[in-house]
């Protein structure tokens, strides 16, 4: 915290002190700049953190701009002018929330889908923007817009535009390292696993993208006083190309990188428009060599001062995790008559099972019995085309991976599924988190320190959990079947699904979590679904074994009722069936 | 009343099948390669001052096609190796890619020939008679050679082995490399068909637009919307888009206004990316 505020505080000052050393012109050229700035830095939140790349952020700087624009010519020389800037930046990142909400809702990895979404609005926008003349001022945009007032020149505005850019670098810094932005980066890497969790995937996504375009309108709000015009080549694509342009130069994975991106980028083509033709040429191809060899940017330069930035290794007290209002009871699950067609291939063909009395059930049958798929459907993977599932006695209608764990359900895939690019302690944090924080709690550096019993109860199970700040993609196969099933528990489930536990783990690594899943089942009083191959483990930890065959129901019964059963063995041995 | 309904048709027909031309190239290279060209639209720039070259060298008009497409293909060439490849194909990444790609190609056309309008002649005055409605020559002709151009294409992409390498490489890239086809060799002969393609296009719409560095960006984003409504990497996702985008464009220009059909295609488009992201008629 300490650090944090250090370089917030030095940021600012290094700011403020521009324009003595400098000079009031540049202090005008440099205001603008750090508009862009402003923009870019939303652009690198979005883009570096949550992995999701906007292609027209231009457009909520223009209507921020034009907002302001009628707010200033309206309310002139009257302090309420001052409303407009917060004003606008709060409208506009409203819309941005309501739309990215509605589009993100019930979707996952849209990828390039939604940027370009994002870029065909601005285009929109811009077509908008220069044919409702009454109040964009149309082609040639609103004139004459008076500054803020009380405030004589560029100086003073350079000001405002500095305290502002740098209360803003710093809440961004802040946001980065809190519990939401582990949720950004954990999106960027792996968002089905954060949903998995029980996460609103949809919603902190749309947060995201809402603090970029606040910040977009903040940068518009403040266009308007500086340039005492707006146009519509604000929401032109050139200028959002620009934008994505200023984040990847300065290095969008870092706080400041787009701001020093923008900064450098508009410095250097001030100087070089009109001495060098070919400059801008320049810009491109440096672009063009940060995407292919150096995703950092600029940022990369100042590497060796990571060191210093507000850092993660102070060492958090450990504090216990509030307790999650939880059932007793384990879950229960029926199937009813469940279909499921992919294209022309029958995948699931009226299954009908339900779990009983046992605490562990074991599903085995040959490849392409539809077992995953059984997972699937529940969790809302695969659609279904008929049949009914009722989990914990009701029925669920549109099943959604966050939906379905939040009724208490947690999944361990088959192919371990992780964030790759947080460290352990991430890992375990965000799965902790899930279920437990409230409010504002994902604001708060405390709940790093947070930790559960059960929590304490793996690391010593599992020595290299203790290691936390090794990124999840150093890890092994075995260690990662084991730090997803840890975070399958740490969040305390009803009903734990397991797709083939311990597939790649040594015999040593087997007996562990053999172990461990033992002690769960008993401590949390949990229902457990296990896919598995391997009969041995079927043995050791099976109550009850249903038999799937061709998507349909085949047997079920006690390890050795299934064993001896001839229509199971007809199906292993490739009998008459 | 009905000639003029029928000079309408035709001009949605036109329009379509214009697009249908323009968006070749990108349908090669991003249905097939999964490469979100955004340069796409400055290859056809290219192909445009390739075509304003040859003609005031005073040159045939048909010459500019080799012209162009030898331009953009050697272009194509030197962006599948420096670019594309190092990429590995990867469709974000060359998206970013090729948006550097677009800035540098506008910047350099701009520094070599200004940023003022080019005109081009049509190199096929005069109009024809039909059905008492008199409709420009030129139109008709790039009607024909846009037909001739997709059908022929459409058949080899069906019938010639090369198409079948192309499907088993889109399909099963790794398989593909294990039965012996060369993938690299044949991705970049893909990428770089793309590009000329949209050289050509350049060509055959040249005269009938302003040539001036950024005429670009009015192409790609049509095109580029065209296929996200049809679907990618099918004929009938081409065609489709095509015929949406392009009708709509000539039906709502002629109706309302150019900017509202241009933002109703805009629109659209976001509908479809976001309720139907693949398309119409996606590849399987």
């Amino acid at each position: 915290m300490a650090y944090f505020l250090v370089r917030s505080i030095l940021i600012l000052a290094f700011l403020i002190l521009i324009p003595p050393l400098l000079g009031e012109f540049w202090a005008y050229q440099l205001g603008l700049y750090f508009i862009y700035g402003l923009a870019a830095l939303g652009v690198g939140l979005t883009w570096g953190q949550a992995g999701i790349l906007p292609l027209g952020q231009g457009m909520f700087v223009a209507i921020a701009a034009y907002l302001t624009a009628h707010g200033l010519l309206a309310f002139g020389s009257s302090p309420i002018a001052y409303l407009a800037l917060p004003a606008a930046s709060v409208i506009v990142a409203v819309l941005a929330f309501a739309f990215a909400a509605l589009v993100f809702r019930g979707r996952f990895e849209q990828g390039p889908s939604f940027s370009l979404m994002t870029l065909a609005l601005t285009l929109a926008a811009f077509q908008v923007a220069n044919g409702w003349s009454s109040v964009t001022g149309g082609f040639n945009g609103l004139r004459n817009i008076p500054g803020l007032p009380g405030l004589d020149g560029f100086l003073d505005l350079y000001y405002l535009i500095a305290i502002l850019l740098g209360l803003s670098i710093a809440a961004v810094d802040y946001l980065v390292h809190a519990p939401i932005g582990v949720l950004w980066r954990a999106i960027a890497d792996n968002e089905r696993r954060l949903a998995f969790l029980g996460y609103d995937v949809a919603v902190i996504k749309a947060v995201a993208f809402a603090v970029a375009s606040g910040l977009a309108g903040l940068a518009g709000a403040l266009y308007a006083p500086q340039q005492n015009l707006v146009t519509p080549d604000l929401a032109g694509f050139a200028f959002s190309g620009d934008l994505v342009i200023f984040a990847a130069v300065g290095g969008r994975a870092t706080v400041l990188g787009p701001v020093i991106g923008a900064v450098v980028v508009g410095v250097l083509s001030a100087e070089l428009r009109d001495r060098f033709p070919w400059w801008e040429i320049g810009i491109a191809l440096f672009f063009i060599v940060v995407v292919l060899r150096l995703p950092g940017g600029l940022m990369t330069l100042f590497a060796p001062l990571q060191r210093f930035s507000f850092a993660r290794t102070t060492i958090r007290a450990r504090s216990a995790a509030p307790g999650k209002p939880r059932i007793a009871t384990s879950l229960s699950v029926a199937f009813e008559d469940v279909r499921v067609r992919v294209g022309d291939v029958t995948i699931l063909d009226g299954l009908s099972v339900r779990t009983g009395e046992e605490a562990v059930l074991c599903v085995i049958g040959p490849n392409g019995a539809g077992k995953t798929s059984t997972l699937n459907v529940m969790t809302g993977m695969l659609p279904r085309r008929g049949g009914r599932i009722v989990i914990d006695g009701a029925d669920v209608l549109r099943p959604e991976p966050a939906i379905v764990a939040n009724k208490g359900v947690a999944r361990k895939f088959q192919t371990p599924s992780v964030f790759p690019k947080l460290t352990i302690d991430e890992n375990l944090a965000v799965a902790l988190w899930a279920g437990r924080w409230r409010g504002f709690d994902l604001l708060r550096l405390g709940l790093f320190g947070w930790t559960s019993p059960l929590l304490e109860e793996m690391r010593g199970r599992f020595q290299f959990l203790h290691d936390g700040t090794r990124p999840a993609s150093a890890l092994s196969h075995g260690e990662r079947q084991i730090l997803e099933l840890t975070m399958a528990l740490i969040t305390e489930p009803r009903m734990l699904l397991l797709d083939e536990p311990c597939a790649g783990l040594s015999h040593e690594e087997t007996a562990a979590v053999i172990d461990a899943i033992q002690w769960a089942r008993g401590e949390l009083n949990l229902r457990i679904i296990i896919i598995e191959h391997d009969m041995e483990l079927v043995r050791r930890l099976a109550d009850r074994v249903v038999v799937l065959h061709q998507g349909r129901f085949l047997a079920d019964g006690s390890v050795e009722e299934v064993q001896c059963n001839p229509e199971v063995r007809a199906v292993y041995v490739g009998g008459s069936r | 009343m009905e000639a003029l309904l029928f000079t309408q048709g035709l001009n949605v027909v036109f329009e379509a099948l214009i697009l249908a031309m323009l968006v070749l190239g990108l349908a090669v290279v991003m249905g097939l390669l999964n490469v979100l060209n955004i340069a796409h639209g400055e290859f056809i720039m290219i192909g445009a001052y390739a075509a304003y070259i040859v003609q005031r060298a005073g040159l045939p008009y048909l010459l500019a096609i080799p012209a162009a497409a030898l331009v953009c293909g050697v272009i194509g060439l030197v962006v599948e190796r420096c670019l594309i490849r190092p990429l590995h194909y990867e469709p974000f990444e060359t998206l970013l890619a090729t948006w550097g790609l677009g800035l540098l190609l506008r910047k350099c056309v701009e520094l070599g020939f200004g940023r003022g309008y080019r005109s081009v002649d049509i190199p096929i005055g005069g109009s024809v008679s039909l059905f008492g409605e008199s409709y420009p020559t030129y139109r008709l002709v790039l009607m024909l050679v846009a037909v001739l151009v997709l059908a022929s294409l459409f058949v080899w992409y069906r019938r010639a082995p090369t198409g079948a390498r192309i499907r088993a490489m889109v399909g099963n890239p790794v398989l593909a490399e294990a039965v012996g086809i060369r993938t690299r060799e044949l991705a970049r002969n893909t990428f770089i068909t793309g590009t000329a393609l949209a050289g050509v296009a350049g060509v055959m719409v040249a005269p009938l637009t302003p040539v001036e560095p950024f005429m670009g960006l009015t192409f790609i984003v049509n095109s580029f919307f065209a296929l996200v409504v049809g679907g990618m990497g099918t004929v009938s996702g081409l065609f489709a888009g095509a015929t949406i985008i392009g009708g709509l464009q000539s039906v709502l220009s002629a109706a309302v206004s150019p900017t509202s059909a241009y933002i109703a295609m805009l629109l659209i488009s976001i509908l479809f990316l976001w309720q139907r992201p693949r398309g119409l008629f996606p590849r399987p």
